[in-house]
């Protein structure tokens, strides 16, 4: 039987690739050359590139400031998400009443966009008195409905009979999530870290909402203050995606690899 | 995987340790240099198209507003052409020299990597100077 060819499959998922990949290389190049985007005939190759733009950017805006104020709330985020999702996900592998309609309640909150339910999220963060904090630029995003569903797929593919010896061993429910269940799901975790990461890296609806002052802003605030603030500032606005896209992407290729897993697990379970 | 150990080592090649740990090193490099050199000082020459040193000539320094570039500072060069700016925390800026006679040299972009970075600027050449 004759092999079909891969090259026409490979030279498809190349084009494809370069495709994807355009406007990335188009914001680093502009980052380093401050040319025009709107110049014609555009320039493929980047003339006297330069880093200066990223210097502009260091010391234009708070740069340090957001930086910093982004990776706390990430942090806070990615830490309460390990915390809760794993929790749920691990209760939502028990049998108890009312299980089922839970995980119907859960997955009926998903259908609501987060911009439905601003008002009273403003008005929880409020009352909590967590406005303009870092913790209440978190709040919302301590726990993700679709992580938790990542973590109980992850859980019930580890072996009962596991969880079954190491409660004849004694070890308590929190122990078997930390011990047993935790180091088996590895991508799960990962999957979880690099979401939440990226999710809450990004966010810009509820930070906006709840930050009253500008030392409290994070990146993509920053970037929004940055465009409406400076004027003449192609390179160093382009300078700016690229240092807010770099922390992100170099999450997801580090992980990559568990992430893809984590995604998958469970996929194939009856 | 353990820390201890002869295979301790080994958690310094995951890439989770590695890549956050080569950014800490090449930033505390980074800021240690940075330490070093952040005096302050913009110093050069002025010269005439021969390279002789301009004596006398004003060297202004320009910094950068919102919309344009204003003076910010001024010195005048030695016997040698020699002019120094002391306590500069910018990192963008221009130089112009004005010759005694008044001719003025071209005005130098100064781009810097960081704020108050120690630089020697290339000579400042009046070319109508005689």
């Amino acid at each position: 039987m004759r092999k079909t060819p891969t090259w026409p499959r490979h030279a498809i998922m190349l084009v494809v690739c370069v495709l994807m990949l355009i406007p990335f290389y188009w914001v680093l190049k502009t980052s380093l050359t401050g040319e025009n985007i709107y110049a014609y005939p555009p320039r493929i190759i980047p003339v006297d590139p330069h880093l200066f733009n990223y210097v502009d950017v260091w010391y234009m805006i708070p740069f340090p400031r957001y930086l910093l104020n982004s990776v706390i709330v990430t942090l806070m985020a990615v830490a309460g998400n390990l915390l809760f999702n794993t929790t749920a996900g691990y209760a939502l592998t028990k049998n108890f009443p009312g299980r089922r309609w839970v995980v119907l309640l859960l997955l009926s909150c998903m259908l609501i966009p987060f911009q439905a339910t601003i008002i009273p999220a403003y008005l929880i963060t409020s009352w909590l008195g967590v406005l303009n904090t870092h913790l209440g630029m978190a709040l919302p995003m301590l726990s993700t409905i679709i992580c938790i569903f990542i973590f109980k797929a992850s859980f019930e593919a580890v072996p009962r009979s596991l969880i079954d010896a190491a409660r004849i061993d004694g070890l308590s429910e929190w122990r078997i999530v930390l011990r047993i269940m935790l180091p088996l799901s590895k991508p799960a975790v990962a999957t979880n870290v690099i979401l939440n990461a990226i999710w809450s890296w990004n966010a810009f609806m509820w930070p906006l909402i709840t930050t009253r002052s500008a030392e409290m802003q994070t990146l993509p605030l920053g970037l929004a203050r940055f465009l409406s603030v400076m004027e003449n500032t192609t390179g160093a606005l382009y300078a700016f995606v690229v240092l807010v896209l770099v922390p992100g992407l170099a999450i997801f290729l580090m992980a990559q690899k568990e992430f893809i897993r984590g995604l998958t697990a469970g996929a194939t379970k009856g | 995987m353990s820390l201890s150990g002869s295979n301790g080592w080994l958690i310094l090649r995951h890439r989770f340790v590695a890549v956050p740990l080569a950014l800490a090193i090449v930033t505390g490099a980074w800021n240690a240099y940075v330490a070093i050199n952040d005096g302050g000082i913009i110093a050069g020459t002025v010269q005439d198209p021969a390279g002789r040193p301009i004596a006398g000539a004003d060297v202004l320094f320009f910094e950068r507003s919102m919309l344009n570039y204003v003076e910010e500072r001024r010195t005048r060069t030695d016997a040698a052409g020699a002019w120094r700016f002391d306590g500069m925390a910018v990192h963008v800026g221009q130089v112009e020299a004005i010759a005694p006679n008044g001719q003025k040299s071209e005005r130098r972009q100064l781009r810097l990597w960081f704020k108050a970075q120690n630089t020697e600027v290339t000579p400042l050449i009046v070319r109508e100077y005689r």
